[in-house]
């Protein structure tokens, strides 16, 4: 199911406005008043799913998305941020913290670059939500903007610019197709299949709708709950 | 110069002067990584070779990643290793190694380092912060004291690092203590990871043998007594926390190598083999020794490991500790456990206590038969012979427990004269009959093997001879657990004996190719020249790929694989080898047996440190026990099973329980080894022949002047 939703402006202030301004060369840069008027922002055809319960915390979901989508393996390069506790007790010891694909992305909407938005829905991959590098200004909103823990928004500290994920659509480390539709690597590597991929939107309002319970028979028989 | 794998500079640690110097990889680059880079370093900056205990102000302790660390090869990725020269050992405490795995090599590649070369001693108590290009000496007064998790979480506090998850973005030049001098300027990198830290407890402070070095809950450093190194030198804790990346050579062929591991290798989850024969390719499965403690728990893995040997539980102790540390109490719980369930926490809990203390359980398993044989035999214990305060009558019960680890780790009750070693204790209780009658199982060099007798698995004890310490290396004994396990168990032999050695020797390239009979453990192969040549094939082998290369020793060689349909495992393959990893990631174009050849070359600058420290033949020898008595008590099964030739030449499976070794026919077997080395064999020192050919005149010249330089066969 298709859904087309209007995108709100984060309303950005004058002070952030100067800030990007210099700091953008020669890309175009909308005011606040003008990035308030709505757009259109279509669904994303894929979502990542993961088992908090199952996740083993080897990092490989991490090292092989950066290597994908730079060509070096990296932890502050991944899209997908795998975070542990070895003192903590299952399960609050691993967090999988995945971009949303969010239906009103804010990350998208308060992008300033104009007229084409350096983050946005992009309709050759799905309306998987994508920071266009070279259109990036590096003026760090949709890091901030970002509502969740940790953002999902990565900073490329060498670029000087922000990357998200993007189901693997721009992976030229990766010898097949990603995006929606292709291969996301992060599921296809992950060793116990804690992560997945779904056409189908989750809920937009609960926090751990991209939970979800991918523990199996097989799970069961190696002695670990699927509850 | 881009370095595919590598990070592209060393930090070296001045412990005297608190100083902290980048030196570039490059030189060392032909050693690959991990204990060849650590040799090679030693060689160069310790000055004085001949050292025989590891708390010497001279000795250099050297911290390696290899090429492969933070990268996604299968059980590679997080691993690291540590070498110097150990503690505790007998006669001589040799150059050795550990390794432990984790996170630590992968934050320390990101941080931008190749590995860690700590000199000299500290004046008091220090701690090590690294955060990419800056190093930060901090004084450790509130650390010292404090066992392995307090320490580590210590450290996070100070860094103000959130506990648990779910953690925001942090700037590293936001963090706390930070010292502006030097620092370079990092451009606001973030990570949302927490530092990875590796430290000592109360075990390494109080400079005990066989105190471990410990990071996280469960990893650990635990052979050659690093964590005593790192007390002589004052050196607490190491944290580092990076956020680079390595570059690597051939992206695409590392991703699909390790998807043709996950996919071929290792076994379908849709219709799973359970009872797979394999080492790469099995389901994470956590090694406790011991019953489940609950199904609420997660497997729990190293960095880009494929399969986690451990678990994080919902119970609160037992996490991360796995294999020998869960059962170095089990005889004696069983004995006053009331069911499964306290049997299993018991055990538990007791690996907790050895993480915490920093000790290596390991020394424990025959160690403590050995102190309970003396407790029943009247001579230690309150008043006693050996005088003794602990609770013997209690033994089996975690206050026990708690109370031995800490006697041993900080130097008080028994732990006072096992101060130097088991062994040194034995001689200086006048034990020394113990070790001929094998009531003191310690093997080799004054240190245990844990079930892998040396009269059995011939590989494990010639290889452990020959070596530094007990190898500890499973290349080859997954044979002995496999099989045993489908004796004692009535499971399904899944590969026959013929089958098993020839699957084997195809992959045994270039020394035992297609040579079955190297693994030929009966009476009449024993001595033989094809069980040298196994020895050799798993040294050089294990030198480079597990100990260099950093491949997962439980992972690691695959040479059978029941998921595949010609049973041929993924070691050695054209298409997820060990050498296709290595190539992809670095750019190199070595072949398999071409990585072999550099841990030869390895394996003999080992050898020339060890002739410095002052090893010669006469010295190389098995426990008396071992000559003296058959081996009739397995700790794992009642029954050791293994690959044989019958008077037929037929292939079977066969029990090695009830056999000793032959002195006379040791020594046979030793000259046959030296031989085949290209070393002396009236002493066993390398020849400059020898080490000329692999490009080592520089070591060849050293030895000469020390007049240890091997003679060439004329």
């Amino acid at each position: 199911m298709k859904h087309t939703k209007h995108i709100e402006s984060s309303g950005i202030t004058r002070r952030q406005f100067l800030v990007t301004s210099s700091a953008a060369g020669a890309a175009l840069i909308l005011p606040g008043s003008l990035l308030a008027i709505p757009v259109s922002m279509p669904d994303s055809e894929g979502y990542l799913l993961v088992d908090l319960k199952k996740c083993q915390g080897c990092g490989t979901c991490m090292m092989a998305c950066a290597l994908a989508h730079s060509g070096e393996a990296s932890y502050s390069l991944s899209r997908i941020q795998i975070q542990q506790d070895s003192f903590a007790n299952w399960p609050d010891d691993v967090f999988m913290a995945i971009c949303r694909q969010c239906e009103d992305a804010p990350c998208v909407s308060v992008c300033p670059v104009r007229p084409v938005r350096a983050n946005k829905p992009n309709p050759d991959w799905g309306y998987a939500r994508m920071i266009d590098q070279n259109l990036c200004i590096g003026c760090k909103q949709c890091l901030t903007r970002c509502p969740f823990t940790p953002s999902r928004i990565q900073w490329d500290a060498l670029q000087q610019k922000s990357q998200k994920c993007d189901l693997c659509a721009n992976t030229p480390y990766l010898d097949e197709q990603g995006g929606p539709g292709g291969v996301q690597v992060c599921a296809r590597v992950c060793p116990v299949n804690a992560i997945t991929f779904t056409t189908e939107m989750p809920e937009q309002g609960a926090p751990s709708s991209y939970n979800t319970n991918l523990r199996d028979s097989a799970w069961l028989k190696l002695g670990m709950t699927t509850k | 110069m881009t370095y595919h794998g590598y990070a592209g500079k060393i930090l070296r640690l001045d412990m005297t002067n608190r100083k902290a110097v980048a030196i570039d990889t490059a030189p060392y680059r032909r050693w690959g990584g991990g204990h060849g880079m650590g040799s090679a370093l030693f060689w160069d900056f310790c000055t004085d070779k001949t050292i025989t205990d590891g708390r010497h102000p001279a000795n250099v302790c050297c911290v390696m990643t290899s090429p492969l660390c933070g990268t996604i090869v299968p059980s590679a990725g997080g691993r690291c290793e540590v070498v110097g020269v150990g503690v505790g050992q007998y006669p001589v405490s040799w150059f050795t190694r550990s390794n432990f795995g984790g996170r630590f090599s992968t934050m320390l590649k990101y941080a931008g380092w190749d590995g860690i070369v700590i000199e000299g001693t500290a004046d008091e108590p220090v701690w090590i912060d690294i955060r990419n290009d800056q190093v930060l000496f901090h004084t450790a007064d509130d650390l010292w004291g404090k066992d392995t998790w307090a320490t580590q979480q210590e450290i996070r506090k100070l860094l103000h690092i959130k506990r648990g998850t779910q953690a925001h973005w942090q700037n590293l030049d936001a963090l706390p203590l930070a010292d502006d001098r030097g620092y370079a300027e990092q451009q606001s990198d973030r990570t949302t990871q927490k530092p990875a830290i590796l430290c000592i407890g109360p075990a390494g402070e109080y400079q005990t043998p066989h105190a471990a070095l410990i990071h996280d809950a469960g990893n650990g450093a635990g052979q050659g007594g690093f964590g005593a190194v790192w007390g002589s030198k004052n050196l607490k804790a190491i944290s580092v926390i990076g956020t680079g990346g390595i570059k690597v050579h051939d992206p695409k062929t590392l991703l699909r190598a390790r998807m043709i591991t996950k996919e071929k290798y290792v076994v379908n989850w849709q219709t799973p083999d359970f009872h797979a024969w394999t080492r790469v390719g099995n389901l994470p499965k956590p090694l406790i020794q011991t019953a489940m403690p609950t199904d609420e728990r997660r497997p729990q893995a190293c960095q880009g490991c494929i399969n986690g040997c451990r678990s994080r539980y919902n119970i609160g102790y037992g996490n991360e500790s796995a294999c020998q540390e869960t059962f170095w109490y089990g005889p004696y719980v069983r004995k006053i456990a009331k069911n499964s369930a306290e049997d299993t926490e018991i055990n538990l809990k007791s690996a907790d206590i050895v993480q915490k203390y920093g000790l290596n359980s390991f020394v424990l398993q025959p160690g403590l038969h050995w102190l309970e044989h003396l407790y029943e035999e009247g001579i230690l214990g309150p008043g006693r012979q050996i005088p003794s305060e602990l609770p013997w009558q209690s033994i089996g019960t975690l206050d026990f427990a708690e109370k031995l680890i800490h006697a041993l780790s900080t130097k008080t009750d028994i732990g006072a004269d096992l101060a130097e070693g088991w062994v040194q204790a034995a001689l200086k209780w006048g034990r020394e009959e113990d070790l001929h009658t094998g009531a003191l199982q310690f093997s080799y060099w004054g240190v245990p093997e844990h079930g892998y007798d040396p009269r059995a698995e011939l590989e494990w004890g010639y290889g452990s001879l020959m070596g530094d310490r007990d190898t500890n290396t499973h290349c080859f004994n997954y044979i002995f657990t496999n099989v045993s396990a489908a004796f004692a168990f009535g499971k399904p032999l899944r590969i026959g004996a013929e089958q098993m050695v020839t699957l084997h020797a195809k992959k045994l390239s270039p020394y035992a190719k297609d040579r079955p009979e190297v693994l030929d453990y009966s009476d009449a192969n024993m001595y033989s020249e094809a069980v040298a040549q196994l020895v050799r094939w798993q040294q050089h082998y294990c030198r480079f790929y597990k100990n260099s290369a950093l491949f997962c020793d439980l992972k690691w060689p695959d040479f059978v694989n029941t998921n595949v349909s010609n049973f041929e495992g993924a070691t050695g393959s054209l298409d997820a080898g060990e050498q296709v990893f290595w190539n992809a990631v670095t750019g190199d174009a070595i072949s398999f047996e071409e990585g072999i050849e550099i841990g030869r070359r390895i394996w003999n600058l080992d050898n020339a440190i060890w002739v410095l420290q002052g090893r010669h033949r006469d010295m190389v020898h098995f426990a008396p026990y071992i000559y003296k008595t058959i081996y009739k008590k397995g700790e794992i099964f009642p029954f050791f099973m293994w690959t044989c030739r019958d008077d037929n030449g037929n292939w079977r499976y066969q029990d090695l329980m009830g056999r000793s070794l032959d002195r006379e026919k040791v020594e046979e077997w030793k000259s046959i080894f030296y031989q085949l080395e290209g070393w002396d064999s009236k002493t066993g020192w390398p020849t400059r022949t020898t080490l000329e050919q692999m490009e080592m005149g520089y070591v060849a010249d050293t030895l000469e002047a020390a007049g240890k330089l091997g003679e060439d066969a004329s």
